[in-house]
């Protein structure tokens, strides 16, 4: 475990489980930060989630926990308090998802000054579901109750069936990144001020800070038309059927442009050159292709002509024709793709014995080089000696 | 209400959505960002919603900004731009690939005339490989990077998050934590970088689980309606009134679950004593679960899920939620007045940094601040050449 990376010789104490806090921590030790991970009694829930590694560890757990040395405390032991104390005292930041009240029984007290009394060059990032203030407070959530509540269940699925979630977690890595954002800038602060602060973050936050654009466009709209105000009660978005698997595309239709002149070469193209005399289809492909007021009624007609062709195909010809488009992919045919190959969004990593792939930092720098790390620690009982864990 | 960043200067000549917001955050957090507009200004004026005339999208995605108007197709504009990049920090561009340096403002071109800057630079897929030069827009990158192949009910193919812009916004905050990267490396180096963000790897990083899950275990993550592949239970139930949504994330929250329930012995069934066992008999749990949810209100699930700190919630709309207890005292959104448009209601700050808070300010005027911003440069007498040197 080599630290380099802008972040070499930081020290990050995270006492947090599931995605958003561990997650912005393992990012924090692709940066060059020195993490080390407590754990208490259990656990950190996600070393029990599916899918698992060969060794038998959590592929949430590892990919979360990466790169980081571990400290797992008993709650019943006399010293795990002075412990925890003593390691957030040489710290930097101190990522934490416990309440100030969880953290106080910990023995940590404080945690929500301004400044840590005790540690004043400290940067606390203290994570919750629904926000520090207000009567849910200490209530507990989740990815699902975040995505529930901040309003996100009723853009995906039909109102009047069951619900479905974003499957991805959007909550936990949402909160994650803006945890690391926080934190970053807290330290530049802190380069300049010697002084440390704490920054509270939350999932609900996160989400209803990613939704601006639909708080935004039902504010007080002069029409409630289009996309961003009725998402909530259009059918399931599934693309256009092609001969095998369904695509998107549009002419410029996206968000309200001119639409492009290429749309009439692309339909004669595709043999739907009876588009061309039929009132209903502007020429340019504004109003019936992407987010277009007319694309769903549409849908079926550009699906006749699509559906004579595979997506590949239908695809290029959008594209070779000045429309934007691509096929709905799952992740194995993403990484198939000779774009995600060039653009080396992975790594390999140590995963015990074996050596596995890993996202690697989502940007590229011309002028720093970002090495990912391996290895999740076991569930180990430590020493309680701080001096020889650290 | 200072922000962490205050004395930093951004430079955005970015449009639309991705990168635009990424100068809204960086503002938010207390620096100085001026946004150059083209002639034609900013697509997303004329998006629709407009609120007063003025597309909700522009204003959302352009809070915290001075805004002011350039041509760069004309050689003193350039010079203008050139001069306020001379004493900037961040500059962020999302032109098509190539586009900027014809424009005159590459990274070389920037680093030249200030080697500090951090040089961020948007692109949907990547700023090399086949499709590098390829256009993109959110619902695009939804369907390329596999982010919808994970929406739907169970047995689906996909289904599109619908239209909240949300993998382009995912790659404004993916790009504000590299800038501040990069920032933090210049303090040790003193010079900035180029960094490139695209809507392709932020898409990834949004999925950064379920992306995980195949390419560290080679489990490709299909839609699974409300239900998580992880965890059970994690999923919304019927009520008598409604759905509740309810998430069992260990074994204490597991007991206190049966116990809400009034179930006490599903927590001695060996087929569910730990997760692991639940997630393999998830749908044997999930028959016996479902007829005892259908039994009782919403209100009470979320009573007796609360007195056992199991997570339970409704759903909730605009309307609820604007004006919820909880969202106002956390300040999570934030109702503006803007100089001409109205009051508008946008997301609030993500982080609430304790000493130094940043504020959520109105969206500029298109090219109001042309003036003030010319003549402070006017002032400084900065001779542009001098500035290239």
């Amino acid at each position: 475990m080599s630290e380099s990376g802008p972040l070499k010789g930081i020290q990050v104490i995270e006492l947090a489980q599931g995605v958003a806090g561990p997650m912005a921590a393992c990012r924090l030790a692709d940066l060059g930060a020195t993490v080390t991970k407590i754990e208490f009694d259990e656990g950190d829930w996600t070393r029990n989630c599916a899918p698992f590694l060969k060794d038998g560890m959590s592929n949430v757990f590892f990919s979360l926990n990466r790169g980081k040395k571990s400290v797992w405390l008993k709650s019943s032991n006399s010293n795990a308090h002075k412990t925890l104390k003593d390691l957030i005292l040489q710290a930097d930041i101190f990522v934490t998802d416990m309440t100030t009240q969880q953290c106080r029984d910990k023995g940590i007290d404080r945690v929500d000054s301004k400044v840590c009394a005790w540690h004043p060059q400290l940067v606390v990032a203290q994570l919750s579901a629904y926000g520090k203030h207000g009567p849910l407070s200490n209530r507990a959530g989740s990815e699902l109750t975040s995505q529930a509540m901040a309003g996100y269940t009723r853009y995906v699925g039909q109102g009047s069936e069951a619900s479905i979630r974003l499957g991805a977690d959007v909550a936990g890595c949402s909160t994650a990144i803006f945890t690391v954002q926080a934190i970053l800038a807290a330290l530049l602060e802190r380069n300049k001020s010697h002084q440390g602060q704490r920054i509270d973050l939350s999932l609900l936050n996160s989400l209803l800070s990613m939704k601006t654009v639909h708080l935004a466009a039902q504010s007080d709209p002069d029409t409630f038309e289009g996309p961003r105000v009725g998402g909530a009660y259009d059918p399931p978005e599934r693309g256009w059927a092609t001969k095998d698997k369904p695509i998107t595309f549009a002419f410029g239709g996206a968000v309200g442009a001119e639409g492009r002149a290429g749309w009439t070469d692309f339909v004669k193209d595709l043999n739907m050159s009876h588009m061309l005399d039929d009132p209903r289809y502007d020429k340019n492909g504004r109003l019936t292709t992407g987010l277009g007021p007319l694309a769903r009624t549409l849908k079926s007609e550009y699906e006749k002509g699509f559906k004579q062709h595979p997506s590949d195909h239908v695809v290029v010809k959008v594209r070779e024709h000045g429309g934007f488009a691509s096929a709905y992919l799952n992740h194995s045919e993403l990484m198939k793709e000779p774009q995600v190959k060039a653009m080396d969004v992975m790594q390999k990593v140590k995963a015990g014995s074996a050596m596995v792939d890993a996202l690697n930092f989502p940007a590229k720098f011309s002028n720093m080089s970002v090495q990912i790390k391996g290895d999740a620690p076991q569930l180990v009982e430590q020493v309680t000696h701080t001096n020889k864990t650290i | 209400m200072t922000g962490p960043l205050s004395g930093l200067r951004v430079i955005d000549v970015s449009i639309m959505a991705a990168g635009p917001w990424i100068g809204t955050l960086l503002g938010q957090l207390g620096a100085e960002v001026i946004k150059i507009e083209p002639p034609a200004g900013d697509g997303t004026r004329w998006v629709e919603p407009k609120q007063h005339g003025m597309g909700t999208n522009f204003m959302c995605l352009n809070l915290n900004k001075k805004d002011i108007s350039l041509d760069f197709k004309n050689k003193s504009d350039q010079d203008i731009a050139k001069q306020l990049i001379a004493d900037s920090d961040i500059f962020i561009q999302n032109f098509r690939v190539g586009v900027i340096e014809r424009l005159g403002l590459g990274y070389d071109a920037v680093k030249n005339i200030n080697p500090k800057m951090v040089y961020c630079s948007v692109s949907g897929f990547g700023e090399v490989g086949p499709m590098a030069k390829e256009a993109c827009a959110d619902f695009i990158m939804q369907a390329y990077s596999g982010f919808a192949s994970l929406n739907g009910n169970e047995g689906d193919q996909l289904e599109a998050f619908r239209f909240t812009g949300f993998i382009d916004l995912t790659t404004s905050i993916v790009a504000v934590e590299a800038i501040l990267a990069a920032l933090y490396q210049r303090e040790v180096s003193g010079v900035g970088q180029k960094v490139e963000i695209s809507m392709l790897q932020a898409a990834l990083e949004i999925q950064y689980t379920k992306v995980s899950d195949l390419l560290s275990a080679g489990v490709v993550a299909k839609p699974m309606g409300s239900q998580s592949y992880g965890l059970v239970p994690d999923s919304a139930f019927e009520a008598l009134d409604g759905e509740v949504f309810l998430t069992v994330h260990n074994e204490s929250q597991w007991k206190g679950f049966c116990t809400a329930i009034e179930q006490s012995e599903l927590s001695n069934d060996s087929r569910f004593q730990s997760n692991y066992q639940r997630v393999i008999h998830r749908d044997a749990l999930r028959a016996i679960l479902q007829p005892i949810f259908k039994t009782r209100p919403m209100i009470w699930w979320l009573r007796a899920m609360e007195r056992v700190q199991v997570p339970c919630a409704m759903a909730q709309n605009f309307e609820q939620l604007r004006y919820h207890t909880q969202v106002c005292s956390n300040g999570m959104v934030e109702q503006i007045s803007t100089q001409n448009w109205g009051d508008v209601v946008v997301g609030g700050l993500p982080w609430h940094f304790s000493r130094t808070p940043g504020e959520v300010l109105p969206p500029p005027i298109p090219g109001a601040d042309t003036e003030a911003v010319l003549s402070k440069l006017a002032k400084k007498n900065v001779n542009p050449k001098e500035a290239m040197a």
